[in-house]
């Protein structure tokens, strides 16, 4: 949508500028809408999961579609959801925060869209052939995910989409990358960029390293599949693991960084001060980048193909990253010390980020351990584990950042109360629906079963599991007034509505075509409080 | 070594870790929320103060904690898959060969005993009690894992491969679930446990064997 800087209302809609403007800004717009869509989708087809799993008993879908459901949920979450948003947030905002007219090569960027927008629409067009789409999970194990375990054109089309979705990915990452060396106005020395800017420059290192490892495994799936037999029982299944992994561990930091680094920015300014411990920010993230390609097979402690040496490497790998994780968890919080606290709805979802993340955390450090991972490997604890990283961790870092950042992009405000109810109900249902999960899985429920014995005590905690997934969903609908609500009867939000502290704040809502009419000086971290509280040069 | 087995061994390791964890949690949840109520903007456009100068040294110590902690969880994991090894090749009383299929179970006990059993007959894996039992797991087809979750252990069953692994049990019967996404029937790829006294053990093996022969 094409708006005139300091209008309040947008002028025609833009459809061929839609298409084929290079803007990075639109670009990421592009993005970010397609992930939301299919957050929405997803996201119906995880309250059909939780639907049919409510109770015993196979009531809503066939073991078959249930399979196909909780695929393509996960597929759709990771591949075209949160990977692409932490990509569309850094790809807006890094320019804007190191003072860039644009990114390093706009078209590469647009085309990296595309690739991932196509990737979606094969992936879900797998649903209308005649086998159905992919059903071997988000990861695809051979033999299962081979012709023979999972025939049919659907499956095909899974692993052609991924293909897509990881070579879009890289292409804007790396763009972004070079961006973020070779773009920052004069004054923004590297290590004076924000920490969000951090985040993302590690987020794209790890992208641009491991998601090419992702085609690889994806091609060789796509080779055994067409009959090449690269990947035969024996010692192909479990190399397909260890190139899967090496992307799979990475690609939940680059889930996840891009939303801490939003916090720390949301953070730092509803608190009024500069972020405490930028240097230790810096090494930690570095330590988790590097650390994230030497832990991948803590996914496969209880394969038995790994010998005691090496799993026992994996656990001290995977440990150690505990450290960096205590390191950003004082920086934040310490951040805060000494501030005064703004309770508004982007701090909000930033404090229940910090909170709820914890138990995603230490659940992580439990299972670092390859006796307790020999229980609760591959059951509902390790659902539980990732759904408290990624829902009430990243997403609410993600909300965080959206809340945030809605004014800038928009030139409206979203509503306060509205916002407040959303946080409520969605920390509520978040909590009601994972929680249990940790409980039934360390009980004995293994993840994806379309169904459970009603003997097997299973089914209270998938009852209350299933109760919350609906109060989620009504937060969401919350939420989606508030947009509505908030873009029909505007309230200007102007440049600056909380008084930031980085380049963004300093230029129009939203921003123009190449983003500043001018510059303030930038001799610091935080440029524009240095403009606020009148520093001299 | 073989007594306890799995389950005890669990216990050694996951109880410390879990009230580490929960400790873990308090302290960083309540020490967030006592910031939050302590530094609360009283107008909405206070002034920020100083931030203390014992900060930088409280990051420190924190950072030596969180190693030290992360020193001693792994030197509990460390001994504890010590001896979950030293179950998989100490001499054991019974051997045991797992087949896993699509989408069913298979155990041979040698001699001809077979037991199998799929997702609409579900096979009783019959062991002795107290004593340990190898096994040596492999797959037909597919992928699979052997969990049983009363031992708090589990192994994957991939085919081509053997892996081995030990087990003690003791007297509560319990079921087993197939923990590798499988296909259609991996939801209900059950199998019941029955561990018996050692002489009902062999009373059982022997009449199997018998029935085997003829």
């Amino acid at each position: 949508m094409s708006t005139v800087p300091g209008q309040l209302r947008p002028v025609a809609p833009d459809l061929p500028g839609a298409f084929l403007s290079t803007d990075h800004k639109r670009t990421a717009a592009k993005l970010a809408w397609l992930a939301f869509g299919l957050f929405a989708l997803a996201g119906i087809f995880a309250l059909l999961m939780r639907t049919e799993l409510a109770e015993p008993g196979l009531q809503v879908v066939s073991s078959g579609t249930y399979d196909q459901l909780f695929t393509m949920h996960g597929s759709l979450m990771i591949y075209f959801v949160m990977t692409p948003l932490a990509l569309a947030l850094g790809l807006y905002f890094l320019p804007l925060q190191i003072g860039a007219a644009d990114v390093a090569a706009p078209r590469l960027t647009s085309f990296g869209f595309w690739l991932i927008a196509g990737g979606a629409a094969t992936m879900l067009t797998g649903f209308l052939t005649d086998g159905g789409a992919g059903r071997a999970g988000w990861t695809a194990y051979l033999p299962l995910s081979g012709q023979q375990g999972t025939p049919g054109p659907g499956m095909d089309m899974w692993v052609i989409g991924v293909i897509l979705a990881a070579s879009g990915a890289t292409l804007i990452a790396a763009t972004v990358l070079v961006t973020a060396f070779r773009n920052r106005a004069p004054g923004m020395s590297m290590f004076r960029i924000p920490p969000f800017c951090l985040t993302i420059v590690f987020t794209c290192l790890m992208t641009v390293t491991t998601f090419p490892v992702l085609v690889v495994a994806m091609s060789l799936l796509l080779a055994e599949r067409l009959g090449a037999g690269v990947l035969e029982p024996g010692g192909g299944p479990a190399l397909y693991q260890h190139l899967f992994w090496f992307y799979g561990h990475p690609v939940v930091y680059i889930m996840f960084f891009p939303f801490l680094g939003a916090v720390a920015e949301v953070v730092a300014t509803f608190s009024r001060r500069r972020l405490f411990g930028y240097n230790a920010l810096v090494i930690s993230l570095l330590l988790f980048t590097g650390g994230s390609m030497a832990v991948w097979a803590h996914h496969m402690f209880a394969t038995g193909v790994l010998s005691l040496p090496l799993n026992n490497w994996f656990a001290f790998s995977s440990h150690l990253l505990a450290v960096p994780a205590g390191m950003e968890y004082f920086a934040l919080i310490a951040t805060m010390v000494g501030g005064a606290i703004l309770l508004r709805t982007p701090m909000l979802f930033a404090l229940g980020f910090l909170a709820q993340f914890l138990v995603g955390g230490l659940t992580g450090i439990l299972i670092g351990s390859p006796p307790v991972d020999y229980h609760v490997h591959d059951s509902y604890f390790i659902v539980g584990h990732f759904h408290y990283t990624l829902f009430a961790g990243s997403l609410f870092g993600a909300l965080a950042g959206f809340y945030y950042w809605f004014p800038k992009v928009t030139g409206a405000m979203l509503r306060e109360s509205l916002g407040k109810a959303h946080f409520v109900l969605l920390v509520i249902g978040t909590n009601l629906t994972f929680f249990p999960m940790l409980l039934v899985g360390y009980a004995g429920m293994p993840r994806r079963v379309a169904d459970y014995p009603p003997e097997a005590g299973f089914s209270t905690d998938n009852l209350i599991s299933s109760i919350g997934a609906g109060v989620i969903a009504i937060s969401m609908l919350v939420f989606l007034a508030n947009l509505i609500v908030s873009l029909r009867r505007r309230e200007p939000a102007g440049d600056d509505p909380w008084g930031g502290q980085t380049l963004e704040w300093a230029t129009s809502s939203p921003p123009p075509r190449l983003n500043f009419r001018s510059l303030p000086p930038i001799r610091s971290r935080t440029p524009l409080l240095d403009l606020r509280e009148g520093r001299e040069p | 070594m073989s007594e306890g087995g799995t389950r005890t061994d669990f216990g050694s390791v996951w109880t410390p870790y879990l009230y580490i964890a929960v400790a873990v949690a308090a302290l960083v949840l309540g020490t967030m929320l006592w910031v939050v109520v302590r530094y609360r903007a009283r107008e909405v456009d206070g002034a920020t103060g100083d931030r203390p100068s014992w900060l930088k040294r409280l990051e420190a110590g924190w950072i030596v904690v969180v190693a030290a902690t992360v020193a001693v969880l792994l030197i509990l994991t460390f001994r504890s898959q010590e001896r979950i090894a030293a179950l998989g090749s100490d001499p054991p009383a019974a051997s045991i060969d797992v087949t896993a299929f699509q989408w069913g179970w298979r155990f041979d006990y040698g001699s001809g005993v077979a037991v199998i059993g799929n997702s609409e007959r579900i096979p009783t894996l019959v062991v002795p009690e107290g004593e340990l039992v190898r096994f040596t797991l492999t797959s037909r087809d597919v992928i699979h894992s052997f969990w049983i979750p009363e031992e708090r252990f589990k192994r994957d069953a991939f085919p081509g491969r053997d892996t081995e692994f030990g087990l003690v049990f003791d007297d509560a019967p319990s079921t087993g679930r197939c923990a590798e996404f499988c296909g259609l029937d991996h939801y209900r790829m059950d199998f019941r446990v029955l561990p018996l006294p050692p002489a009902e053990y062999a009373d059982w093996l022997g009449r199997k064997a018998a029935e085997a022969r003829s």
